[in-house]
This record gives structure tokens, C-alpha cells and sequence, in this order.
């Protein structure tokens, strides 16, 4: 396959998958975890059965770096408000208790490894410094609704 | 005409500053080389260097710091000045780090290279030079205001490292194409 034959072929990909699958997703920060989801974690390689059965393993697996590369980039360049408006659809789609979810995700910060390889390590520090941060906006929220009022 | 005293309080604030400083700069290089942090100095410059035109605004701009503030809480504020703090550093350091190895690639070149424009070279060499002390002083500013209202300099930076990176990437495009043909590029 030529070079600008594969390349035609992975934007092929590449837009099949977000109109198939990532648009359905209700938000980045989902979208994020799910792209990351679909790479090995031994092998940093990507699979995703639907797309490599409609294309090839090599092009949906090129296609899905790239999508992960982008969506990251995106939520990379939110503000804290925007990230922490991210953060509530997201709990809000989960089917866990969005209490649990906070705890989980302050605890063992799951969403290190949401980060794509090749990207560049200061944007990599931003996002993860930005979820931290929105995480502890959150839980601010949280701490504020249920105290009880001053007199 | 400075007194004893005051000669001594002012040698001590900057052997103080300068201590600060050398122990930032050691923990912003500890927190760069943190693998867990996807910052790995061992990336090439050009990945390095690539970083989206939004990192910077977001950044250096206050918006996000208005944001925290009105939730009014001390430890938010403070966790988020740290935060920043730190990302702000270790973009300065990035860039820094970029820019040497592209300087060190360049200067590899010229070495073998018998086509050497003079006033491109010191050109390149002042810029780099300029960026360096750039660099220098955003980590100053950062370390003692944070960069919430830096974004100018950081722009400027930016800016500037991308200029050399291309000139430098031009230059070796030219030199190696010229030496193909035998000729003179810059001539």
C-alpha cells in the first residue's frame, strides 16, 4: 500500500470511528478514557474490533492514535471550568455513585495512564495538573453542599 | 557609599535567591524526568518543541486563577498557585532543553560544513542567547509571581524558540542541498 493510499485509508478510518463510536460518547473526558481503553497495555498498541474488521488492524489502530492524540490535545487546552463541567457529565454518565467515583479517582489518579505515548510532556503535566485540580474543585463543591448552613 | 551591614544583608539575599533558584530549577528537573508524568527527557527536541499554540495562553493566563478565587477557599488557591507553578517551570525548562539540542545538532552540522555564513551564524547565536536569558527570567517571575500574568514573556519565548528551530531547520535544508550541488548556499 503506498504511503498516500494508507493515509486516505486512515482518515477513512479515522472518520468512521468518530461518527460510529465517539459520538455517541457524552463527553471528552469520556471519550478520552474509552480511547485509552482500547490500547494494550503491555504493547501500547491499539485494537478495536469493529474498525479493524471494516478496515484493517494496522489503519484502525493508526486511526485510533490519532483520535486519542486529538481528543487529549482538545481537553488538554479546556479551562478549570470547562474540565470540572467535563468531569460532572462524566459522573453523571457513569452508573457508580458519583461520591465513589471522586474518591476513587483522587485516590489512585487512574486517569495517568488516559495520556496518549507521543505527546508533548508539558501538555502531559498540564492535564494531569488540571484534572487534580478540577478533581479538588469538585470535591470542594461537594464538602460546601453538605455542610450545613451557618446561622 | 554602602555600609558593612548592608553590603553583607545584600550579599546574603543573593546567595539566598540564587539557592532558591539552583533548588527550583533541581525540582523542576526531577518533576521533567518523573516517568509517571509522561516527561521523559529523553523525547527528541522536535516533539519537544511541538507544543499547541493554546498550552501557553492557558498557562500564563489569569482566567483560570479567577475561576479558582471564587470558590474562596485557601487550600484550593494554594494547591492551584503550586500547580501552576510547577507546569509554567516545566515548560520554561522544556523549552530550554529543546533548544539547546537544537543548538548542539547545529553546531554538529557547522562543524562538518565548509558553507558558513558569518552573520546568519551570530544571528542564531544571539537569538539563542536572548532565548536563554528569556528563559531565565520567566523561571525568576514565575518563582516569585507565578505565571499568571506572564503571558507576554511566555509568548515572546515561545515565539522565539519556534523562530530558531525553523531558521535552524532551514539552514540544514540549505547547507545540505548546496553541498549536493557544490555551491555556496547563502551566497
Amino acid at each position: 500500500m503506498t504511503s498516500s493510499i494508507k493515509l486516505i485509508t486512515v482518515q477513512a478510518a479515522y472518520d468512521d470511528f468518530l461518527n460510529r463510536s465517539l459520538s455517541k460518547i457524552s463527553c471528552d473526558l469520556a471519550r478520552l478514557i474509552y480511547l485509552a481503553s482500547t490500547r494494550d497495555y503491555n504493547t501500547g498498541s491499539y485494537h478495536h474490533d469493529g474498525l479493524a474488521s471494516r478496515f484493517n488492524p494496522e489503519v484502525a489502530a493508526k486511526a485510533l492514535e490519532i483520535a486519542h492524540r486529538q481528543i487529549f490535545y482538545q481537553l488538554s487546552a479546556y479551562s478549570l471550568e470547562e474540565l470540572v463541567e467535563q468531569l460532572k457529565t462524566y459522573f453523571d454518565s457513569s452508573h457508580e455513585s458519583a461520591e465513589e467515583i471522586l474518591r476513587t479517582w483522587q485516590k489512585l489518579e487512574p486517569y495517568r495512564i488516559a495520556i496518549p505515548v507521543e505527546v508533548n510532556p508539558a501538555v502531559a503535566r498540564l492535564f494531569l495538573s488540571n484534572v487534580r485540580l478540577a478533581l479538588a474543585i469538585w470535591r470542594s463543591r461537594q464538602d460546601q453542599a453538605q455542610s450545613p448552613p451557618r446561622p | 557609599m554602602i555600609s558593612i551591614p548592608a553590603a553583607f544583608l545584600i550579599c546574603t539575599v543573593a546567595v539566598l535567591s540564587i539557592g532558591v533558584f539552583v533548588w527550583r530549577e533541581a525540582s523542576v528537573r526531577r518533576e521533567f524526568s518523573r516517568p509517571s508524568d509522561h516527561s521523559g527527557l529523553d523525547d527528541d527536541a522536535a516533539e519537544l518543541l511541538y507544543c499547541p499554540p493554546e498550552f501557553v495562553a492557558r498557562v500564563f493566563s489569569p482566567d483560570d486563577c479567577k475561576f479558582v478565587s471564587s470558590a474562596r477557599s485557601r487550600q484550593l488557591n494554594q494547591l492551584f498557585r503550586r500547580e501552576r507553578k510547577v507546569v509554567a517551570l516545566v515548560w520554561v525548562y522544556q523549552t530550554k532543553l529543546a533548544i539547546r539540542r537544537v543548538m548542539r545538532e547545529h553546531t554538529r552540522v557547522t562543524r562538518q560544513s565548509q558553507d558558513l555564513h558569518f552573520a546568519t551564524e551570530a544571528q542564531l547565536v544571539l537569538s539563542y542567547m536572548q532565548l536563554i536569558l528569556v528563559c531565565n527570567l520567566l523561571c525568576l517571575a514565575i518563582q516569585s509571581a507565578g505565571p499568571a500574568r506572564l503571558g507576554t514573556l511566555a509568548n515572546y519565548a515561545d515565539s522565539l524558540s519556534q523562530r530558531i528551530a525553523q531558521a535552524r531547520h532551514g539552514l540544514a535544508v540549505a547547507t545540505s542541498s548546496a553541498e549536493l550541488r557544490g555551491v555556496n548556499p547563502l551566497s
